[in-house]
């Protein structure tokens, strides 16, 4: 029981590191780059701009079609 | 020779009241304040040029509102249907790959204006969401060499349930579509 809600933690804690770096994006002359910012900069070339969607599409694969 | 429509009394501007049915020439009726008359049955204005529906007539802010919730429902509705489909089912598939291939289509061929992106990243900046990202998949990646035990879960053995509900399930595609939207703006 205890190693499963560790596990549980642990990715709570991870996707709750990214809504905290998102806002902490927001501020004005943050260093850290917003989500939307991130990956801006990974779609600009035409191969990222590939990969993300891909990534986006086999989520949804992933999530709603199996 | 009978007089044809640009002969006497079909000169424009001439009150052409008493005639049957809607006619829809520069010659036609105006009300009382100067619009144009509408058909109550079709709900089209009897303007200068040809019929015109009441959505002409509604201001561009308007329209655009009319079209964002007319587009939200369309989502939504095909959210709720995918959403209710079998998983590992034909219909499961062609749910998720049709707004792939839109998306796709729409990010190749008719890209939306998009969002400017840096020109640069900071470097540590980035480097935050590096780590964090290889710490997601680290964990995710330990559950999988587990082959996934109920002990040391993977995120999709914790999500799937979290959205098996058909409405949650619903905002879940649609926020996915949306995600999709807003990848291609960027």
């Amino acid at each position: 029981m205890a190693t499963r809600v560790i596990t549980i933690i642990g990715f709570a804690l991870v996707i709750l590191s990214f809504f905290v770096l998102h806002f902490l994006g927001r501020r004005q002359d943050s260093r850290i780059p917003t989500v939307g910012e991130l990956f801006g900069y990974l779609m600009r070339p035409r191969v990222g701009r590939f990969l993300v969607l891909l990534g986006w599409l086999w989520l949804g694969w992933h999530y709603f079609a199996r | 020779m009978a007089p044809g429509p640009s002969g006497p009394g079909h000169a424009a501007g001439q009150d052409l009241a008493g005639e049957s049915g809607p006619v829809s020439s520069p010659g036609q009726p105006c009300r009382a304040d100067g619009t144009p008359p509408t058909d109550q049955v079709t709900g089209f204005t009897q303007g200068a040029g040809g019929p015109r529906h009441r959505w002409g007539r509604l201001s561009p802010r308007r329209r655009r509102l009319v079209g964002k919730a007319a587009l939200a429902c369309i989502l939504v509705s095909y959210s709720w249907i995918a959403a209710a489909s079998a998983p590992f089912s034909m219909r499961a598939l062609v749910t998720v790959l049709i707004p792939g291939a839109v998306i796709g289509a729409l990010a190749y061929a008719w890209p939306p204006r998009r969002i400017p992106p840096p020109e640069h990243l900071d470097v540590a900046g980035f480097s935050y969401w590096a780590i964090c990202i290889a710490a997601l998949f680290e964990w995710e990646a330990a559950a999988f060499k587990d082959n996934s035990r109920w002990w040391h879960p993977s995120l999709t053995d914790l999500v799937n349930p979290l959205i098996s509900p058909h409405p949650v399930r619903t905002a879940a595609f649609l926020i996915w579509l949306l995600v999709g939207w807003g990848l291609v703006r960027r």
